[in-house]
């Protein structure tokens, strides 16, 4: 058994947010069904104690894979659990644990999880977390069961970025970008502005976010430091629009929109060097540029064609595809995790919905109805797709999982939430 | 996209032609290359303007009056493509009837034209263009009284519509913009603000991109009269809607380009 410590990175915000409404619209079928039971608590620990088995079996149940239930009891040790009974129950797992209070500010957790079939123990672990520690240590205990169970990494440790707009009585509008837990939990306002604030982009390293601001009265690119106090860096100021940002995989560039001379074309900008590098150099309209994790390949839309469609460009060749050839409007393209898929915004018809497209085959996959989808973007682990839509003539945001067609809904009670972006994993 | 960049072309170069001797065979390029670009015949509308320069009327002298040579390419296939969703503001619509028959004619017209002295032989193509249509402006011209009394029917507030995913200026808009040209041109200190708007359909940052190019499209015209250096252009792609409404009847409200005067 190892010992850690975890520490919340605390974010350096007094603004206010509020958190947003989460609403499972589908249960997905085929979901194997699990029992986190609440954990056993010793000393003066109990609300923490159910937190972390609450936070953790909400996690299950969004992710399309498992359903969670409580089960009812508290166990104790291995030898409380009636296997045969789960067994007929065709409950697949069960997980147990035990929240210790050994200071103020300090707790121990212990954590089991039993394979109800073969009756065997298929992780365990225990950690020393600090107070502020707990939410976190229950969605890096999530990640870790659901890798035990599917032999695949979860994506519960991990941020969300958003942003929220709410209408002013006097007539303004009030641009908040965001930050919360995977599970919507937690937010945490880092930037107000009656400005609008578009595409926020978290850094590889988890430390930054990139976005566009029309603070200055035009599209100019920004980059937050949510966890140090008020740090700020703004782009140089590029002829045009710059717009679009997103991160080098090793986070060392950021992929730009840049309209020099009028015409967009996407741009690299090194950090360090404050170098630009030209991507594409196409009269028509490059925009919405973003990395394969790899970071080997760039797909971006353009209407080059005259169609609003989508490509790649290649980095060792430097060669460009189309890659959309279905619908004649296809943008803000995102290279799923492994770099098989692509999720983009996709009309039909007269509506724009979330489609899906295998790189290799060709075959595109409409997986939602609405009418005005917009900016997909994978988990890190490439199981569920973020995006927004518009719900009764309000934006919220919608998570589907790509197995099982599991989808909820983040919903804000006084304005509309659009722009997600979710983070990697956290460090 | 194709058209913008051909407008930019056939206007530029009919204004520099119009300095010097022959443009028809330019034209005649022009229009052959706008041809083969689309790929489907399209309207080119070859039209005389003569604007003064000056204030008072029917300015006599050469030195205060330009002649310019505006070409309006319409973009009949982004429209027609996309039926049903094109707007019917005032500012959109035009006059200019799309048939393929005055298309080819209009093009046979100027290739057939011998060289002559170049408005004359643009206006000629001009008007065998519009025998195959059915109402079309010869020669326009316009001969203002004031340019300030002028741009006073549009103000300050003016607003230019555009349609779906479209960036082109047609004939009614060019008029327009023609106003605000001289009025700048006749108060040196006014600089001029072009935002750029979009409907809420498609992405938002595609959109921000289209605005731009909204905006630019104008810019271009007023580029003519050397006024850029004055002219700020700015996007909100589809930031700042004036209308919430989620049909085309909204929607058509907010593809546009507003002049701020600051």
């Amino acid at each position: 058994m190892k010992k850690i410590i975890i520490f919340c990175l605390a974010c350096y915000s007094s603004l206010a947010s509020a958190v947003l409404e989460v609403t499972i619209l589908k249960q997905a079928e085929n979901a194997f069904p699990i029992v986190i039971a609440p954990f056993d608590v010793v000393g003066n620990a109990e609300q923490d104690g159910s937190i972390i088995a609450k936070i953790m079996r909400d996690n299950f149940n969004r992710s399309g894979r498992f359903s969670a239930s409580s089960g009812n009891r508290v166990f104790l040790s291995e030898d409380e659990i009636n296997f045969k009974a789960w067994q007929s129950n065709n409950t697949e797992a069960i997980v147990f644990g035990k929240v210790e209070k050994i200071s103020n500010k300090r707790f121990n957790v212990w954590v089991y999880l039993y394979d109800t079939f073969s009756m065997k123990l298929l992780y365990s672990d225990k950690f020393a977390v600090h107070n502020s520690g707990i939410r976190r240590i229950s969605h890096f205990l999530s990640d870790r069961i659901y890798d035990a169970l599917l032999g695949e990494k979860g994506s519960f440790d991990t941020r969300l970025a958003y942003v929220t707009v709410v209408n002013l009585s006097d007539g303004r509008r009030e641009y908040s970008l965001e930050i919360s837990d995977s599970d919507a939990q937690n937010p945490q306002a880092i930037l107000k502005s009656n400005d609008p604030i578009l595409s926020p982009a978290w850094s590889p390293d988890q430390r930054k976010i990139a976005y566009v601001s029309f603070r200055n009265a035009r599209s100019e690119v920004f980059i937050q430091y949510p966890f140090e106090r008020r740090k700020t860096r703004k782009l140089p100021y590029f002829d045009g629009i710059a717009s679009a940002p997103s991160w080098h995989p090793n986070g060392e560039s950021i992929l730009l929109t840049l309209s020099k001379g009028g015409n967009k074309d996407i741009y690299s900008y090194d950090l360090n060097t404050e170098e630009l590098t030209r991507i594409t150099k196409d009269p028509g309209i490059d925009t919405e540029a973003s990395y394969s994790s790899d970071g080997k390949r760039i797909v971006f839309t353009s209407n080059r064609s005259g169609q609003v469609q989508v490509y790649i460009k290649d980095l060792k060749n430097n060669k460009v595809n189309r890659a959309t050839f279905e619908g004649r409007y296809n943008a803000k393209a995102v290279f799923s995790p492994n770099g098989k898929l692509l999720a983009m915004v996709h009309r039909v018809g007269k509506d724009y919905r979330i489609a899906l497209l295998d790189i290799k085959t060709k075959d595109l996959t409409v997986i939602t109805d609405n009418s005005l989808d917009e900016s997909p973007y994978f988990s890190p682990n490439g199981g569920m797709l973020i995006f927004a839509t518009n719900k009764k003539d309000r934006g919220v945001l919608s998570v589907v999982s790509i197995i099982g067609g599991q989808a909820f809904e983040l919903a804000s009670k006084v304005g509309e939430v659009r722009e997600p972006n979710w983070s990697h994993y956290l460090k | 996209m194709l058209t913008r960049n051909l407008l930019l072309v056939l206007t530029s170069v009919v204004f520099l032609s119009s300095c010097s001797t022959t443009s028809d065979d330019i034209v005649e390029k022009a229009d052959s290359l706008f041809k083969n670009i689309t790929g489907q015949p399209d309207v080119v509308e070859v039209e005389d303007r003569t604007t003064t320069d000056e204030g008072d009327t029917n300015s006599s002298t050469v030195e205060s009056s330009t002649e310019e040579n505006i070409v309006v390419a319409d973009s009949s296939s982004y429209t027609s493509q996309n039926s049903g969703e094109q707007s019917n503001s005032s500012t959109e619509s035009t006059s200019i009837s799309s048939s393929s028959d005055s298309s080819s004619s209009s093009s046979e017209s100027s290739s057939s034209s011998s060289s002559e002295s170049s408005s004359s032989s643009s206006s000629e193509s001009s008007s065998s263009s519009s025998s195959g249509s059915t109402s079309t402006v010869n020669k326009v011209t316009i001969i203002e009284k004031s340019p300030l009394d002028k741009l006073k029917d549009t103000d300050i507030s003016f607003t230019l519509y555009f349609t779906y995913d479209g960036f082109d200026i047609d004939e009614d808009s060019t008029k327009e913009i023609i106003k605000h040209a001289n009025y700048m041109r006749d108060n040196p200190r006014a600089r001029l603000r072009l935002e750029g708007h979009a409907d809420e359909r498609g992405t938002r940052e595609y959109n921000l991109a289209l605005g731009e190019n909204r905006a630019l499209s104008v810019q271009e015209v007023l580029g003519l009269y050397d006024l850029a250096s004055r002219i700020d252009v700015v996007s909100y792609g589809e930031e700042k809607p004036i209308s919430n409404i989620h049909d085309e009847s909204g929607w058509k409200q907010n593809r546009r380009v507003e002049f701020i005067y600051e």
